[in-house]
């Protein structure tokens, strides 16, 4: 996300999201057949709540011997003739590659969707090393041609038309497209094809490591997975370091609840297991393989309050199902990570101070945590990281004085009374059509987007105590 | 930079202060992972005809094609039809030793020019050359190391002979099994990759192992399904009953 975008607060980001009436519709169609193929997928597979249950409790066993794993890891890609690398922040990331490519004399690289590549803003760093880098999932390339930042996990170009997408390929690519998607993904695909041949190194993200064999696994439906880990002389993948699974039977359990999770197929049109680089024998493949093993935040979450969050599988479901989600996209949260799961991994990645706002960007519904294939506790987090923006003053004074006039006056019986008779004097100057729509100072802020109900004539206590019992 | 000593002991920094965490263990695995692949291919000799229906129905659902021939010998008059088909002259290959079936000698020299993947070593010139043929490839042909049923999906474990770009660089895939490649469920699927692992000299000699659902595909422009974005648009897949 560009600075100035993210100097724009939250509110309203949010707010000019939703006065985008194109945005509102592509979101709405989206998330709703998300949501039906999801759906529709669980519903024809009973086995798929006792595997997530299983998936969940892999994640932590993972989590609880994590060092072991990773070395194991390690261990494995080495004897297999790859290199390991540790990274960490996402400076270090970035630069290793950057060594790698200077090295190597790479002018050209491929990439497979990766969110941990973003996370890294990896494109501007290598642009700036005069390195070229290519977005190759259709959704990423789009968006990259549009110099923007995906609008969802799994769909980066939700946003987009197809009339827009016309246009881009038109204005970059030279020539007259028709706005028809069967067109424009052939131009991609003729397009996409030569660089693939081209370039010197493909770069990676992973959706799972497996430890005791040395694998990164990819998930991907184009098939540019497997392109930039075949093609190009050098393969580097950027992980973060949660990514590793113990075997490959774990790794079953995730794989058959992934692609339902996030499109509702059973499996992705492919899952590609890498286990070095070309071996002897081999007509294709790297000669050189690189693993970069990320930290960036995520280790101090090992024993912090956002730990189930390094459970996270990337799926995009909780974005699908989520009503804020659904109102503003993903552009309008700011960072690279949308959507419950993102608010959580913003905090993770920048700091809480980052998720002042965003914290609060959630109805505490629960939809995500239904969704989830591992059953991550999403609300349970963000209600924490609500109090941690509270508890180290990161909140506007304003918000803070709210809150704790409300915490006082809610734990004693003599000032809620005496709250409730001062409400019902204050408030009747406000009071239209039984509702309170707008309010003076900054309880405007809460009135600006919906009313509040005004206290009762008689609230409950009052009438409680007028009740008969026996 | 940060060395794995030092990042492994940032971590078990952070891992110290966790104790008395509710106690999670990884899947269950089989104990002898030779047994259960054994146990998996005895399933699987009686149950065969019953995952390859599951197998069709499902591989159908992705867009998959199927075909059904009698013998080995049949499956070059399938790849000739769906040549005439797409209008197709160039087709790549794997190694006969690998494919079980020399398509040189059964499809050349009728207007099909017929490429195969070299089978040992090979050196920077026969690889460009390999690269080459297979980006001008029109049909790719290969093997099958697993039929998955549960999912419609062709499992392929690269390496001598059989190239990971066969499946990939040409429009359309043909691949070819037979019944002891059908596995029921991904739990299976598990065991034998857990077995090939353990003993690496039982099949696996290449770097790549893809799982293949269907054709390549996309819905990245306004949620519309568009087959064949970077890999192949169809996807074919022979069954051979007999030998």
């Amino acid at each position: 996300m560009s600075d100035t975008q993210l100097r724009t607060p939250f509110p309203q980001r949010a707010h000019a999201a939703l006065g985008d009436a194109h945005l509102q519709e592509a979101l709405t169609i989206a998330t709703t057949k998300f949501i039906g193929l999801r759906k529709e997928s669980f519903a024809g597979y009973p086995a798929g709540e006792a595997l997530r249950d299983r998936a969940r409790a892999i994640k932590e066993a993972t989590l609880q011997q994590l060092d072991r794993h990773l070395e194991r890891l390690a261990d494995n890609v080495e004897r297999l003739g790859g290199h390991v690398h540790w990274a960490a922040t996402g400076d270090e990331a970035r630069d290793i590659i950057l060594r790698l490519c200077r090295d190597k004399g790479v002018r050209m690289a491929v990439k497979s969707k990766s969110m941990a590549t973003e996370e890294i803003e990896l494109n501007d760093a290598l642009a700036a090393a005069g390195v070229k880098p290519v977005e190759t999932d259709l959704g990423e390339y789009i968006i990259q041609l549009a110099h923007e930042k995906p609008s969802h996990i799994i769909a980066p170009a939700i946003h987009k038309t197809k009339g827009q997408v016309a246009d881009l390929f038109s204005k970059e690519l030279g020539g007259r497209f028709e706005a028809d998607p069967e067109v424009l993904t052939a131009v991609a695909r003729k397009e996409l094809r030569q660089k693939f041949l081209e370039a010197d190194m493909g770069i990676t993200g992973a959706n799972f490591a497996v430890a005791e064999t040395g694998t990164i696994v990819l998930v991907t439906n184009e098939g540019n997975g497997r392109m930039v880990t075949s093609l190009p002389r050098i393969h580097v993948a950027v992980m973060g370091m949660e990514k590793v699974i113990p075997t490959m039977t774990d790794l079953m359990v995730f794989l058959s609840i992934l692609a339902r999770s996030a499109t509702g197929q059973k499996l992705s049109s492919y899952t590609t297991l890498v286990r070095g680089p070309r071996q002897p024998g081999e007509v294709e493949g790297p000669e050189e393989l690189h693993l970069i093993l990320m930290d960036n935040g995520r280790m101090r979450q090992i024993a912090g309050t956002l730990r189930e969050a390094l459970y996270c599988l990337r799926c995009g479901a909780c974005l699908n199902v989520c009503p804020v989600y659904r109102q503003i996209g993903g552009h309008a949260y700011g960072y690279t990570y949308p959507g419950p799961i993102g608010i959580l991994l913003t905090a993770m990645l920048e700091g809480t101070a980052a998720v002042k706002d965003l914290a609060h960007a959630s109805s505490l519904c629960g939809a995500c945590k239904d969704v989830c294939p591992v059953r991550i506790d999403i609300p349970r987090m963000l209600v924490e990281l609500r109090e941690q923006v509270d508890r180290e003053r990161i909140a506007p004074w304003s918000e803070r004085m709210v809150f704790g006039l409300a915490r006082r006056v809610m734990a004693s019986p003599a000032l809620f009374r005496l709250g409730a008779r001062l409400g019902r004097l204050a408030q009747r100057p406000f009071v239209r059509n039984g509702r309170l729509r707008r309010l003076p100072l900054f309880f405007g802020q809460w009135t600006r987007t919906r009313d509040l109900p005004p206290v009762a004539a008689r609230t409950f206590s009052e009438r409680w105590k007028d009740l008969e019992r026996p | 930079m940060t060395t794995r000593t030092e990042f492994l002991g940032g971590l078990r920094r952070e891992m110290a202060k966790t104790r008395g965490l509710f106690e999670a263990r990884a899947a269950e695995r089989p104990p002898d992972a030779d047994e259960a692949f054994e146990a998996v291919k005895r399933q699987m000799a009686e149950r065969w005809p019953q995952a390859l229906e599951r197998f069709r129905v499902e591989f159908e659902r992705v867009a998959g094609v199927f075909h059904r021939v009698a013998r080995r010998e049949d499956v070059p008059g399938v790849i000739r039809a769906i040549a005439a088909e797409k209008g197709a002259r160039r087709v790549l290959s794997w190694h006969p030793e690998a494919l079980g079936l020399d398509l040189r000698q059964s499809l050349g020299g009728e207007g099909l020019s017929v490429t195969l993947a070299p089978e040992g070593e090979a050196d920077g010139e026969m690889r460009r050359v390999h690269r080459e043929e297979a980006a001008q490839a029109e049909i790719g042909v290969t093997g099958v190391d697993w039929a998955l049923a549960e999912t419609g999906t062709l499992i392929l474990v690269s390496g001598r002979g059989r190239p990971r770009s066969t499946s990939l660089l040409p429009a359309t895939h043909v691949a070819v099994f037979d019944r002891h490649q059908l596995l029921e469920s991904l739990e299976q699927v598990g065991t034998m990759l857990e077995a090939l692992h353990a003993d690496p000299s039982r099949r696996m000699s290449g770097a790549m192992i893809n799982f293949i659902t269907g054709p390549s595909r996309t819905a990245d422009i306004e949620l519309t399904l568009t087959r064949g974005v970077h890999g192949p648009k169809e996807v074919h897949a022979i069954f051979v009953e007999g030998r």
